[in-house]
């Protein structure tokens, strides 16, 4: 059945064949257009170099007026990102607007990655490490990196 | 160490709070349609009888120019719902189809806007329809013509308003990016945001309120004069009576500057709502 919603997440679908942001790929799964699978990869330059993240976009027929329900399916070690994958970013939730397209979605959590908001911390160790331990924080991150490639 | 782990499982999630903060609002919100009935002046004085005598000189006053009112829904999406229900039956009522063509050109180029500023248009596409079919129906002998009755039941559908709330953000916001220089000394003052920031935090998102930013880029993209009546504490002494202010936002370039704006809305702290003039 094609709803609007439906309609819309085919056109965010071809937006990001054709003109994909660098780092960033997504699809539907084959027969389900309102779920979707994701990788972001770390940013160069970063503790997050190197690493493939995989995530799922759960979308309703109410997009885009409301947001996708994101979750990491790579295990992370990030001060906004839950132990069950799930990440606090203000555009995932009260501040989302059908602005974004799927695109920019990722863009903004790729960007979250390298510029945690230490306010809304949803993984406190994560959290505390980031601003009282540098050196360890990003050795963490690196573990997760090296996880990314070989957990299924 | 433990007893502060346990703390943390006790807190609720951001989330968890923000969608009961949410659903609390949601049923306030919903004693009221997204835009009311017409309803005398009248039914403010009632409201202000046991008010502070401020208001009730105000009300009074506001009397003389004004003889209706119709309330928007508290939702934060007040501003834009007035606007939306006020300029559409505006032009149900005069049959101005010049003003149609004129407005319909603003679009094309608040389009142009969105694009140059780098959104995809399909981002975009579905709300602007929506308000140009609106645009195109309150004009009378067409096959999609509709009547006052309609006009009301669509500004009170969910898709249809709230489509056309989230068109106008997109044209506020593209018109505020397209002109950061001249908002953006407003915004920093008022906000202590930039411009990118105050979009995406205060104009972008459904349910954020606006202020006297987002009425002048609005009022300015669209080419559409706005009166706004404040009926607020100022001017609150013994020794004058009480004066009704107003604010015309003229769109920059506009020709009409000795028109009365025929959208005008009554200003609450923190509110807006339709006001009907007195015709003579």
């Amino acid at each position: 059945m094609s709803t609007p919603s439906r309609k819309r997440l085919m056109r965010d679908f071809k937006r990001l064949q054709h003109d994909p942001p660098a780092g960033i790929s997504g699809a539907p799964q084959d027969n389900n257009i309102m779920l979707w699978n994701a990788v972001i990869f770390g940013p160069d330059d970063t503790p997050w170099d190197g690493g493939t993240f995989k995530l799922t976009l759960q979308f309703t027929e109410d997009y885009p007026n409301k947001p996708p329900t994101v979750r990491f399916v790579s295990k992370m070690f990030h001060p906004n990102i839950y132990a069950d994958g799930s990440i606090c970013l203000d555009i995932l939730q009260n501040q989302w607007s059908p602005i974004y397209d799927v695109a920019a979605i990722l863009t903004s959590i790729q960007s979250l990655l390298c510029d945690p908001n230490p306010n809304s911390p949803a993984n406190s160790e994560a959290a505390r490490m980031y601003s009282e331990n540098r050196r360890e924080y990003n050795r963490r991150v690196r573990e997760i990196v090296e996880q990314s490639w070989t957990a299924e | 160490m433990d007893a502060e782990a346990g703390g943390e499982e006790e807190r609720p999630r951001d989330d968890e709070i923000l969608a009961f903060h949410n659903q609390i609002r949601a049923a306030d919100a919903e004693k009221l349609e997204f835009v009311g009935d017409k309803e005398p002046l009248s039914v403010l004085a009632a409201e202000y009888a046991s008010g502070s005598p401020v208001f009730k000189a105000k009300v009074e006053k506001l009397g003389q120019t004004y003889v209706a009112i119709r309330r928007a829904r508290g939702d934060g999406n007040c501003f834009f719902r007035s606007f939306m229900f006020s300029y559409l039956e505006h032009l149900l009522v005069t049959q101005d189809e010049v003003e149609v063509a004129r407005v319909e050109r603003s679009i094309e180029e608040c389009k142009k806007t969105l694009i140059d500023l780098g959104h995809a248009e399909f981002t975009f596409e579905d709300f602007l329809v929506i308000f140009v079919e609106q645009l195109q129906s309150v004009i009378q002998g067409r096959e999609t013509s509709i009547s006052l009755e309609t006009l009301i039941e669509r500004c009170r559908d969910q898709y249809v308003s709230n489509y056309v709330v989230m068109f106008f953000r997109f044209v506020t916001s593209g018109e505020i990016r397209r002109r950061t220089d001249f908002f953006e000394p407003f915004i920093l003052g008022m906000s202590g945001m930039n411009v990118v920031q105050f979009c995406r935090s205060a104009v972008e998102p459904m349910g954020e309120e606006s202020d006297h930013v987002h009425i002048t880029a609005l009022s300015d993209a669209l080419g559409v004069p706005v009166r706004v009546v404040y009926l607020d504490r100022s001017g609150d002494t013994d020794d004058k009576p009480a004066e009704v202010n107003h604010h015309d936002f003229i769109p920059v370039g506009s020709p009409q500057t000795t028109v009365d704006p025929f959208v005008v809305l009554l200003y609450r702290p923190g509110h807006y709502d339709i006001l009907y003039t007195k015709q003579e």
